[in-house]
């Protein structure tokens, strides 16, 4: 018998547990400063469970890859920005022409895997289809993670295992979710060739859009939808609060199936046009933060843990835009120089870490999160995703939509007004109300 | 003890899916999986050597992406996996396949000792030929047993198996080596474990051979190899089922209901015909 | 290729026919009790489906899920055991 030399390795300078944009950032930053890593994901290959809109801001990213418009796997750098107001088969349409690469379309499995490829090539050890179970605390020390029957140790453990916090749960660092703070994304990829896309959508070659659509699409849950361009591909989906659509379902308001939403948004009049030939490749849903600080856990930090990207409630959720993975990938660097900063005072302890929630309150991100504080409530507020949409088509119907006479903008203003019957000042107000908080 | 399990890395045949509007398969972006029948056999092999001590060698000819599936073998707690890949392997058919696969576990015991045990899934989600174990162990001239469900070491030279048939139990003693087939479903298998894969990573337990390593006649491998000719391929079609109701007196009530509604069916009045009443039409 | 086709409403069980899993044998959510749950909510609200009623027994078929965490926020663990499939079983997203 072949006799194995028992090198088991049961112990890393840094542990982090889930491959999203999160944990790969971290694993990268942190095997290239020379630490032992080991990053753990319970998918096959990084990114297998991970579902989005389609949409990343590049610089973020770059910052730590400057690479990255080079090797990343880029479906269309995004050079149009629209929004739309839907209210039945009335829409409004405004469209914002980029002047420079701010942001890009991609496939987040994809970026994942390329992220998981980047940590692998500065020596971390990335293993897939693993599910981490525990991340073990002694004597008020993390002590390392447990995956069934396994122990690892580590002498720091990154949390970056997303949205669902089943480890911070157990650890008593995250509370049970509110179904109020999360709303719940379900989405399709409708595949289409290049060159159609780019001739329906205005687009010049491996251009894209970005299009949020606000409206009775959602029935009146509050939320909204999203379209994005991908290279043979289009995302649309729905993001819908899970609260409120759950209390309507309850109390029998809501009846259709989220599903059935979805594909009442692709067959909308309007909007099918861009896609009509197009097959369904891939259906499925996720849960993305309401946004604000209501996510975030009361610590992101303890003796041996740093928490990192959504699992840290680190999401900006302005209700027009979803922005995770480049807050995910700045909180991991936050992570990682705190980490090597720790390392050099001598000890990853509480006291060595806390510097890391004060770089994320210095941060863009928090900035972000409290100017956007409250948002969620002027989203939810029932005035902006029914009343609004209404109003504008309504105008948009008197201005356009009239057989004899030519009304002005003013007149078409007011008359909608009455007949929505909401008052001009509590326009003014609620608009004033969004201006502040955007 | 020294084992080898055979494994497969299949296209997930459930993701496969027919576009009525195109009337083709679409098989773009279906993932591979290892062979699911593949998985009680590795499953048996590790609880032989769980038992009797000695190690588990995982092996598999495909193209290089296979690797997954030979990680999660690595990971459910196999001591080695070996992926022989080789353009010139390309295009197999089950004789070209277990030519090379005979061939690599000659060249096992000559690296590593002699081989006791090759255990095989019984058949494969993407061909179902089942021709693989029984064209191993001819090439290897060792004794096959097929439809396995459980085995035992009885000494270092023995194994007892018993094998399901569809109306009895059988049980033999066999002298190693020797090849077995594993019946589906017959055992549950492990989940993948962290240190097993670490460990696995860290001790470089995963090789790779090529022609070069076996170094085969080119003649013998791959298409040339392979006499199959597949004739033709035909989608069959998914059956509309019409759902009825009906509420029975008793099993017999039952049982006759059902004839003669199958009975008024041509198709099927036609074949019950030829295979219940022996009737020729 | 007739465009017309594509543009009707699919039922949720062609749209699953999009996905891939690989099942795991083991369940990895089960509905333990069923009193006090949200039941409308979770199926309207499961992406995939997975809730349905049978009679007045709240049905759980695991095979489709996507592991989101829908439901795990509308029940409690006593209510639902709710854990992630094991060796990378599961959902098996491609492009999302
Ligand atoms: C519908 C929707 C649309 C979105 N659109 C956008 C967008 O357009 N732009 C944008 O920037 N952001 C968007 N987001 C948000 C973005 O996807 C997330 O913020 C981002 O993925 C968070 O990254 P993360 O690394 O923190 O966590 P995740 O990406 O969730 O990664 C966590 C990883 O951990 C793994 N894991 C979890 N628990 C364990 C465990 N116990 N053991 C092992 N592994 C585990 C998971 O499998 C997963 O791979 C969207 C989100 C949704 C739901
Ligand atoms: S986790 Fe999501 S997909 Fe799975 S059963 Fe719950 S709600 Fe449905």
């Amino acid at each position: 018998m072949r006799v194995l030399i028992a090198m088991v390795r049961d112990r890393f300078d840094i542990v982090i547990v889930g491959a999203g944009p999160a944990g790969c950032t971290a694993a990268y930053l942190l095997a290239k400063a020379g630490f032992s890593v080991l990053l753990v994901d319970r998918g096959r290959g990084a990114g297998s469970k991970l579902l989005w809109g389609g949409k990343a801001y590049a610089q973020p990213l770059r910052d730590i890859w400057p690479e990255l418009d080079r090797e990343a796997p880029i479906h269309r750098w995004v050079s149009r920005d629209r929004f739309s107001f839907v209210w039945g088969d009335r829409v409004l349409t405004l469209e914002y022409k980029l002047g420079r690469k701010v942001a890009f379309t991609v496939y987040l499995p994809e970026l994942v895997s390329w992220m998981a490829r980047k940590a692998e090539s500065v020596g971390a050890t990335f293993i897939d289809e693993v599910v981490i179970d525990e991340i073990i605390v002694r004597d008020g020390v993390v002590y390392g993670v447990r995956s069934g029957n396994d122990i690892i140790r580590a002498n720091v453990v990154v949390d970056a295992e997303g949205i669902n916090r089943m480890l911070l749960e157990k650890l008593g660092l995250a509370s049970k979710p509110n179904p109020y703070s999360l709303s719940l994304g379900v989405k399709e990829v409708l595949s289409l060739d290049s060159k159609l896309i780019e001739e329906r959508f205005n687009l010049d070659k491996g251009e894209g859009l970005a299009w949020l659509v606000a409206g009775d699409i959602t029935k009146g849950i509050p939320g909204g939808g999203f379209i994005y361009t991908m290279r043979d591909s289009i995302s649309i989906g729905l993001v819908l609060s899970i609260g409120h659509a759950a209390d309507m379902a309850e109390k029998g308001l809501l009846k259709e199936h989220v599903s059935s939403l979805v594909e009442s948004f692709r067959l909308h009049p309007y909007f099918r046009v861009y896609w009509r030939e197009a097959d369904i490749i891939e259906y499925g849903g996720r849960m993305a933060i309401e946004g604000g600080l209501s996510y975030m856990p009361k610590k992101l930090y303890t003796n041996g843990l740093l928490v990192v990207g959504d699992a840290a409630g680190l999401l900006v959720n302005t209700g027009y835009t979803i922005r995770g993975v480049d807050t995910a990938v700045t909180s991991a660097r936050l992570a990682a120089e705190t980490i090597v900063e720790a390392h050099n005072k001598g000890g990853f302890t509480e006291d060595n870490l806390r510097a890391y929630e004060e770089k994320i309150k210095r941060s863009y991100i928090y900035k972000e999160l409290v100017e956007h504080r409250g948002i969620e409530d002027v989203f939810r507020d029932q005035f902006f995703f029914t009343k609004f949409p209404a109003l504008a088509t309504r105008i948009g119907a008197k201005l356009f939509e009239s057989d004899y006479e030519e009304p002005s903008m003013l007149r078409a203003l007011l008359d909608s007004a009455r007949e929505e019957d909401i008052s001009i000042l509590r326009i003014i107000y609620k608009l004033g109300r969004v201006a502040r908080k955007l | 003890m020294r084992i080898i399990v055979g494994i497969k890395w299949v296209p997930n045949t459930q993701a496969v899916r027919f576009d009525p509007e195109t009337g083709t398969l679409i098989r773009r972006g279906v993932p591979s999986i290892v062979n699911p029948h593949d998985l009680p056999a590795i499953e048996l092999a590790l609880r032989l050597r769980d038992s009797a001590g000695g190690e588990v060698i995982a092996i598999s000819m495909a193209p290089p992406p296979a690797v997954k599936g030979l990680e999660l073998a690595l990971g459910m707690g196999v001591d080695l996996a070996i992926l022989v890949t080789d353009r010139v392997y390309a295009g197999a058919d089950t004789l070209a396949t277990s030519y090379v696969l005979s061939h690599t576990i000659r060249k096992i015991e000559r690296e590593y000792g002699s081989v006791d045990l090759v255990i095989f899934g019984q058949e494969t989600i993407d061909s179902s030929t089942a021709h693989i174990p029984a064209q191993v162990a001819s090439w290897l001239e060792w004794p096959y047993i097929y439809y396995v469900r459980e085995a035992r070491i009885l000494d270092n030279k023995v194994v007892r198996v018993v094998r399901e048939l569809e109306e009895y139990i059988e049980e033999y003693e066999l002298e190693t080596p020797a090849v077995l087939g594993v019946a589906m479903r017959s055992l549950k298998p492990r989940h993948v474990s962290l240190s097993n894969k670490i460990r696995a990573r860290f001790e470089k337990k995963l090789i790779i051979w090529s022609n070069n390593d076996l170094k085969l006649d080119t003649r013998c491998v791959g298409l040339k190899g392979s006499p199959t000719i597949v004739a033709k391929t035909i989608d069959m079609p998914e059956v509309p089922r019409r759902k009825e109701v009906y509420k029975p007196r008793d099993a017999r009530d039952a049982a006759r209901w059902i004839i003669s509604r199958m009975l008024e069916d041509e198709k099927l009045r036609e074949l019950l015909q030829r295979t219940l009443w022996g009737v020729k039409s | 290729m007739s465009q017309q086709s594509r543009l009707k409403q699919l039922k949720l069980e062609e749209l699953l026919q999009r996905d891939v899993w690989d099942v795991d044998e083991d369940r990895h959510i089960e509905v333990l009790n069923q009193e006090g749950l949200p039941i409308k909510a979770l199926i309207i609200l499961c992406p995939m489906g997975c809730y349905s009623m049978a009679g007045d027994k709240l049905l759980m078929s695991y095979e489709g899920c996507v592991e989101c965490g829908t439901c795990r926020v509308l029940s409690s663990p006593d209510k639902i055991r709710w854990s992630y499939p094991r060796s990378g079983r599961g959902i098996q997203y491609r492009y999302t």
